[in-house]
């Protein structure tokens, strides 16, 4: 029955069209925000990604790097290096900074790029200069177009003002970014004397790792947090913020999608109600008929999701291009579960003009 | 074994004082190949009739028996199968499926029975060029006239080889002599097929197909005389042997 399902749909090529728009704006939209979470996602844990550590080492009760505030003495790397299995442990500082410039706010997170001990430095630097000097900063790209600050500019961090050396890229969130300035203009600006926010350590070849933290953390001042462990913590802050977010907005989207199908589906059912009639009078069983309506439904969210997911990957392409913010990452294992909700949709938003179907009664095709 | 029994059967809508009975203890034995034509003014039961012999309606006493079976006993889904493998309808609007094709329309029936769509599509296409519509099998049924509308309908009613094929004022939206045209050419098909017919109209016309006429006046069946039956009925052989 399937052909007649076809048939009915490219029948009425504007009900079609509402249909497909309809499906093709909720996949959109449930696409692009599961983009965005999960580009966010990888974001704000790429940059700590790239940091040289097995474990992050912080003041007891801080979890990540925005949330809880962490400072430990400088002291405490004699402590590392003293237990048995540590090979390094280096010092990693930096905070959030914010000012303004040309009357709009700026947030940075600030961290010192310590050459000395090759701790701090961007991920990827894709303009300017690789290594701050002194008096300079690299901010990240995003942060550059999005507020018109070029290289060469002057930029006052707190009290300070530093010039603009390079543009990096890869650290980039959400309302803030990572930025990177020599350890002395760092510890300046951080106001950090004698201290630091992390202690970055590594594990000896051969040392057994969860038995080098328990010895860290036998120190009641420090918690030994391994590096999968403190992305996964400060990736939840995406999480946490947006996720209440995404999940009524995937609502909304999909409340859109039954109502645009449902309501199509169902005027066509009315306005074929005779039809429908002639099919069970010329012995198409209810059942046939159910399906032919899920068909008709089905095969318009699937041209709808089609549609909608091209257009969600042109948006987010397109749009990564002029809203530096907007950053997307749409996998395939998103575009399937999304997939199963059009095709959920479909068959729920169904049901009333089944409904309809149902109380359709055959005998009235003998009235002219 | 007669195709349809009609056995005492009344239809009543309503209930108490606003109750109207629509078909009033009707007997009535319909046997293969015969032509039925049945007549009487509006609203005198003939379509509530066709409809409950169709097991489109039940009848609320009485009983009717198709092909030997009480179809009161029959669930809603035997009684789609029941009027999918006995049954073909042509309706005064004709009632093709505006998406479709003639040829697919012609098909419906075969493809719900479950005929492969390639045997179902030749069939069609058969059955339309018999009807002389085989230049019309691509044209959607805005595009046919209303005399070869009905020709499709009437090949859709033979699409499954029913025994038994229902007609509800199939000349009523065509002009006199394509009606008249149209209706004996059903008549014909049937009759050579050893189909019956049963034909619910006020077109006196329709008396020289007919074998019988019946008349119904306020749901009772008032008078019955043999028609004209003015038909070619040379019944192919394979209708013969069986």
């Amino acid at each position: 029955m399937l052909f007649l399902a076809i048939k009915n749909l490219v029948e009425e090529k504007t009900r079609l069209l509402i249909s497909v728009g309809g499906v093709a704006f909720s996949v959109l939209l449930i696409m692009s925000i599961q983009g965005l979470y999960q580009g966010w996602s990888n974001k704000i844990g790429e940059y700590i990604r790239t940091v040289p550590a097995d474990y992050w080492i912080t003041q007891t009760g801080a979890t990540d790097m925005f949330h809880t505030p962490s400072v430990l003495p400088l002291t405490v790397r004699d402590f590392l290096t003293g237990v048995p299995g540590v090979a390094t442990a280096k010092p990693f500082s930096g905070r959030r900074v914010a000012f303004a410039h040309n009357g709009r706010d700026i947030n940075l997170y600030v961290i010192a790029d310590d050459t000395e001990n090759n701790v701090g430095a961007p991920a990827r630097v894709v303009e300017g200069k690789a290594v701050p000097d002194k008096g300079e900063i690299i901010i990240d790209r995003v942060v550059g177009r999005s507020e018109n600050i070029r290289i060469g500019d002057t930029i006052p961090v707190a009290g300070r003002e530093l010039k603009v050396a390079g543009y990096s890229e890869g650290g980039y969130i959400l309302s803030f970014s990572f930025a990177f300035a020599t350890k002395e203009d760092a510890e300046s600006i951080l106001q950090l004397p004698g201290a630091t926010n992390f202690f970055l350590v590594t594990v000896k070849e051969n040392a057994d790792a969860s038995g080098v933290a328990s010895r860290i953390e036998a120190d009641p001042a420090v918690d030994a947090i391994t590096k999968d462990r403190f992305v996964e913590n400060n990736t939840n802050i995406v999480r946490d913020t947006f996720l209440p977010i995404i999940l009524v907005l995937l609502l909304i989207g999909i409340a859109v999608g039954m109502t645009v199908i449902g309501l199509t589906i169902f005027t066509s059912t009315i306005e074929k109600a005779r039809e429908y009639g002639v099919l069970k009078a010329i012995g198409v069983s209810n059942r046939q008929l159910y399906t032919v309506v899920v068909e008709q439904a089905v095969t318009a969210a699937v041209l709808g999701y089609l549609v909608g997911a091209a257009l969600a990957l042109a948006v987010s392409a397109a749009a990564g291009t002029y809203v530096p913010e907007f950053i997307t990452e749409i996998r395939w294992l998103d575009a399937a579960w999304i997939f199963g909700v059009t095709f959920v949709m479909a068959v729920v938003s169904s049901l009333l003009p089944v409904r309809r179907l149902a109380r359709i009664d055959p005998a009235e095709v003998f009235r002219a | 074994m007669n195709v349809v029994a009609v056995q005492d059967v009344s239809k009543t809508f309503g209930a108490g004082h606003t109750a109207v009975t629509a078909v009033d203890h009707v007997s009535l034995n319909v046997d293969a190949g015969d032509i039925v034509l049945i007549m009487g003014p509006s609203g005198s039961g003939k379509t509530t009739l066709l409809s409950m012999i169709g097991t489109l309606m039940s009848p609320t006493t009485g009983r009717i028996l198709i092909s030997g079976q009480d179809t009161s006993t029959l669930a809603p889904a035997q009684l789609s199968r029941l009027r999918l493998q006995e049954f073909g309808f042509v309706f005064q609007t004709f009632n093709l499926l505006s998406a479709l094709t003639a040829e697919e329309n012609v098909m419906m029936p075969l493809i719900t029975a479950g005929v492969p769509r390639k045997e179902a599509r030749a069939k069609a296409r058969t059955a339309l060029e018999q009807l002389q519509l085989g230049h019309r099998l691509r044209n959607l049924p805005r595009d046919l006239s209303g005399g070869e509308k009905q020709r499709v309908a009437i090949a859709r009613s033979l699409a499954n080889d029913p025994r038994l094929i229902l007609a509800d004022e199939p000349t009523a939206n065509l002009d006199a002599k394509t009606g008249q045209d149209v209706t004996l050419l059903l008549c014909e098909t049937a009759c050579r097929e050893n189909r019956a017919v049963i034909i619910v109209s006020h077109d006196q016309r329709l008396r020289t197909a007919a074998k019988r006429v019946i008349t119904i006046e306020d749901g009772r069946l008032t008078a019955e005389e043999a028609g004209d039956h003015n038909l070619n009925c040379r019944m192919h052989p394979e209708s013969v042997q069986s």
